[in-house]
């Protein structure tokens, strides 16, 4: 339990550092040298000290969305072994929270869109709401995968000490599942190939139109909470690829952090090497990424 | 059972005052306080049953054929008169302050009488245990619905549904008395427990009955393709009586499917695959119909159909784990798809009764006419919002319980080693559907009740009386008890779905035992949402204390003046998800340079019951010269049929 905390304490306070890790990959890759990898650091600090401005017709939910958005990640996290062993909160089933409580942390973010009457912002949630509900089919495909193949029911069991039995048998599906998880955690991360973190055209955003109008330290708890969705999926990701069990905290969380990093930097990579997809054919992409762990399934239920 | 009699008499008395004060405006507080009282009495033995007391049953010697009429509550019967209660009191508060108005140019007080008569014939059809008890009462519910959707009757549109609806049940009380005759058949005894010693012998382990058992309730249920009557007539009638349809009327279709369940046995495997696919088609499909809709009652009337699918799904992982003689996989089914009735009656009352105000301070249902209501009727934002975040199956509330049951039952037969795993394969289309609820709920709330108002109606809106916004409220906190508390509610739940596999519940109840201090941790995630909610608050406010918090227009993108006609609206909002599934999603777009609407078809009514019916209706005109209206002919037609089954009671072999 303590290891569990710790482990989580460890993963909030590093969130901030992965978008910059990845921002600062796709620098150096296209010849650039970018901003500096504590960036996003600067920024939370910078909006926590500025005031707000808000819009005429917002109503409470507009200032209650970036709590809820945050508070939803930090619980999700909860439920995630990320010291390889045990989550702080673990019953059977708690993968479908895990997705469910991203659902209400993103139904509150798109009200939040929605109360400002803004066009732009109504577009921004409409494509959220679009392209989510492709990602919540292939997160499942995932997590039945897995299910399936280690016999059990909650994240802990899932991710845990055993899994490296689980990859000698059912190989195969598992890296389907990882491929599959780590395409859908560039879209909902809202990152290249479905959104742009660095565009600068609202027509084409989708994330960062839908936070047009918040900002101060509204806008800061949902830039945290962007980076720590992005480290709690990493960490998910890292979990399922390094299946060695840990021997002791420390070893736990030298794993945790470098297998964040490495993911934010293949992110990056990612990044830097293809370009955004077309509105119309992200659905495609998504499909795609639910078949491939939609295929893992299969091999394991067989 | 006292008890029980007491409250159904009190709902007479009910009906009864409707017809006595008619024209006193008193009659409305007598009439919801009999209401109320004949619930909460009522209720009484539903929950002694589900803490695990036996009621005896009440047994009448009825002269007329079918041996005797017998009542009874066990633990199927009381969840689902527990959500006719609850929902049933609700609503007719409700629909008294909802209908006050309009007592000077309508019969108020019939479809208040009616509302009271239907609520009793439903607690009669969950405990009625004799075939022609349970008919009638099942008959008078479906009539007395009937009288309720035709409320409004001026309105073409209204009697059109009306009329499909009638059909429709009729339809379906057709395939239940095909049902009962095949199941009865060679017995003078037609009572429940004759029916359940009748079934081993049944041809095909029961599959007809089990098959008639699914077209004549499911009917009733709307389950795809038999769905095409419910939008419609939920969408006409008054709202409190939408609430008790889409709520309550629709389960007795699941009730039915769960009874027969019960009386039989376990069901074949080919049957419970039938189910599980329906309930995935009913669910995927009824999701994204309503995201398609502008009306927001339509809307709710879709989300309806995909709760169906939900439930069925629960029952369909029932009956295969029965089935393939696994127990615990069979008791958590059907325990979800119970607990799923349970809370779809809850949120989906309190949705329905909160688009009644809606209508009621606007006078319109489309969704494009409305906006900004939060700020104009705050309370039944409130009330709208929490069923909302229940209906999208989300922590904390109580659609995330019942969803999360169904889950647990589709993982662990997916952990199974027969055919049974792969069920596992309905894990991810039920995510879709939680998904594709979560945009269509996003698009309702948005649309309807924040931004700017889209016409002079949303704008000049007022807040709802106490009367209408009070039973929206309560129905809106149950969903938050039981959704923070689900170990409340987990036990009973499971003794029902023991009820309905036929298992002895103290090894269910030792093999489930984790699943109830499960149910307990979920607990945990209410209070960590509300502990890091709080710390947030702190913070956030902590920050802004030296800070300049303004207020100034929406940022438009450096456009001076934006109008609310440019927002966004529910066609564009469901535009992107409707184009994914192409003509699935039954919607025709009309594009042009300063224009983009859609209008949703039902794929089921418009492009396959009305067609169907027109070629009915061509063949029938050929039969027509038979009607000639002479008396002398239609003695013709006596004759000669009187003279063909005297001829064929001569000719046919004696037994």
């Amino acid at each position: 339990m303590l290891s569990a905390i710790l482990s989580l304490a460890l993963l909030l306070m590093l969130a901030p550092l992965l978008p910059g890790v990845a921002a600062r990959t796709r620098s150096l890759l296209t010849g650039r040298r970018g901003p500096p990898v504590h960036q996003l650091y600067i920024d939370l600090w910078k909006l926590m000290r500025r005031g707000v401005v808000y819009s005429e017709t917002t109503t409470p939910i507009f200032r209650l969305a970036p709590i809820v958005v945050a508070a939803t990640v930090v619980i999700a996290a909860t439920l995630v072994p990320l010291d390889r062993t045990s989550s702080v909160l673990r019953f059977s089933g708690d993968a479908v929270a895990f997705a469910y409580l991203l659902g209400l942390g993103r139904f509150l973010l798109v009200l939040g869109a929605l109360d400002t009457g803004s066009s732009f912002e109504g577009m921004g949630a409409s494509r959220e709401v679009t392209f989510a509900s492709i990602v919540e089919l292939g997160l499942f495909f995932a997590i039945a995968t897995l299910a399936v193949a280690t016999q059990e029911l909650s994240l802990s069991g899932m991710l845990g000490a055993p899994l490296g039995r689980h990859w000698a048998q059912a190989a195969p599906s598992l890296v389907m599942v990882a491929l599959g998880l780590f395409s859908l955690l560039l879209a909902e991360c809202a990152r290249v190939p479905v959104d742009d973190p660095s565009t600068h055209l609202e027509l084409t955003m989708i994330h960062e139109v839908m936070v047009l109008d918040h900002g101060g330290p509204d806008l800061a708890l949902l830039l945290f909470a962007g980076a720590a969705k992005l480290a709690v999926f990493s960490a998910l990701v890292v979990a399922l690829i390094v299946p060695a069990p840990a021997r002791s905290l420390p070893v736990a969380l030298a794993i945790l952090v470098a297998g964040t990093v490495g993911v934010a930097i293949a992110v990056g990579v990612v990044e830097s090497a293809t370009a955004r997809l077309r509105l119309p054919t992200v659905p495609l992409y998504l499909a795609g990424a639910a078949a491939l762990a939609g295929f893992g399934l299969v091999l394991v239920v067989r | 059972m006292t008890a029980f009699l007491a409250g159904m008499a009190l709902l007479l008395v009910a009906a009864a005052s409707c017809a006595a004060f008619r024209r006193r405006s008193f009659g409305d507080g007598v009439f919801t306080a009999c209401v109320i009282a004949g619930a909460a009495v009522a209720s009484v033995p539903a929950v002694q049953v589900l803490l695990g007391a036996t009621l005896p049953q009440l047994r009448w010697r009825a002269g007329v054929p079918g041996g005797d009429w017998v009542l009874g509550i066990d633990p199927l019967s009381a969840i689902f008169l527990l959500a006719i209660l609850v929902v049933g009191a609700a609503s007719a508060a409700f629909g008294a302050a909802y209908q006050a108005r309009e007592r000077g140019h309508r019969a108020v007080w019939l479809s208040h009488a009616a509302f009271a008569l239907v609520l009793a014939a439903m607690a009669l059809v969950v405990t009625a245990r004799s075939v022609l008890l349970f008919l009638g009462a099942w008959e008078l519910m479906a009539l007395g619905s009937y009288v309720l959707i035709v409320t409004e009757h001026e309105h073409p549109t209204v009697r059109r549904a009306g009329l499909i609806y009638l059909v429709t049940t009729h339809a379906g009380t057709l395939a239940l008395l095909a049902m009962f005759a095949i199941w009865t058949s060679g017995s003078r005894d037609w009572t429940f427990a004759a029916l359940a010693a009748n079934g081993p012998r049944l041809a095909l382990g029961g599959g007809v009955v089990l098959a008639l058992a699914l077209v004549g309730f499911g009917a009733k249920a709307g389950l795809v393709p038999l769905h095409f009557w419910l939008p419609a007539a939920h969408a006409s009638a008054p709202s409190h009586v939408s609430a008790l349809m889409s709520g309550v009327v629709i389960k007795m279709g699941i009730y039915g499917i769960l009874r027969v369940v019960a009386l039989l046995g376990p069901p074949p495997a080919w049957w419970g695959w039938v189910v599980l696919a329906i309930g995935v088609a009913s669910a995927v499909l009824g999701v994204l119909w309503a995201l398609v809709q502008h009306d927001v009652k339509r809307l709710l009337a879709y989300h309806s159909v995909e709760n169906i699918g939900i439930i069925l799904i629960g029952v369909g992982v029932g009956a295969l784990g029965a089935a393939s003689g696994h127990p615990i996989i069979a008791v958590i089914g059907y325990g979800a798809a119970a607990l799923h009735s349970l809370n779809h009656a809850l949120f989906k009352g309190a949705l329905f009764l909160a688009a009644g105000a809606i209508y009621r301070a606007t006078g319109t249902r489309d969704l494009e006419q409305l906006g900004g209501l939060a700020r104009r009727m705050p309370l039944t934002w409130l009330g709208f919002l929490v069923a909302a975040v229940a209906i999208i199956g989300v922590p904390p509330l109580n659609g995330f319980v019942s969803e999360w049951l169904v889950f647990q039952g589709l993982l662990r037969a997916g952990q199974s080693a027969e055919a049974l795993r792969l069920v596992v394969f309905a894990a991810p289309a039920l995510a879709l559907v939680g998904g594709l609820a979560l945009a269509c709920f996003a698009k309702v709330a948005g649309i309807v009740f924040l931004g700017h108002p889209r016409s002079s109606q949303a704008a000049e809106a007022r807040e709802a009386g106490a009367g209408l916004l009070a039973p929206v409220l309560v129905l809106a906190f149950a969903c938050v008890v039981i959704g923070t508390v689900p170990a409340l509610v987990m036990r009973p739940v499971m003794v029902v779905g023991a009820t309905v596999a036929g298992e002895h519940w103290v090894p269910i109840a030792a093999a489930l035992s984790d699943v109830f201090a499960d149910a307990g941790r979920i607990s945990w995630l209410a209070i960590g949402l509300l502990l890091v909610g709080a710390i947030l608050w702190l913070a956030r406010r902590a920050a802004l204390r030296r800070q300049v918090v303004r207020t100034g227009p929406t940022w438009a993108c450096g456009y001076p003046h934006p109008t609310p006609r440019m927002q966004y609206t529910a066609s564009s909002f469901a535009a992107p998800l409707a184009s994914v599934f192409g003509r699935l999603a039954g919607v025709r777009e009309h594009r042009g340079a300063t224009v983009f609407h859609s209008t949703p078809v039902d794929l089921v009514l418009d492009a396959a019951v009305l067609p169907l019916w027109a070629r009915v209706e061509r063949a029938a005109l050929r039969l027509r010269p038979m009607q000639q209206g002479r008396l002398h002919v239609y003695l013709i037609y006596v004759v000669v049929t009187v003279v063909l089954v005297l001829g064929y009671l001569v000719l046919a072999p004696t037994r």
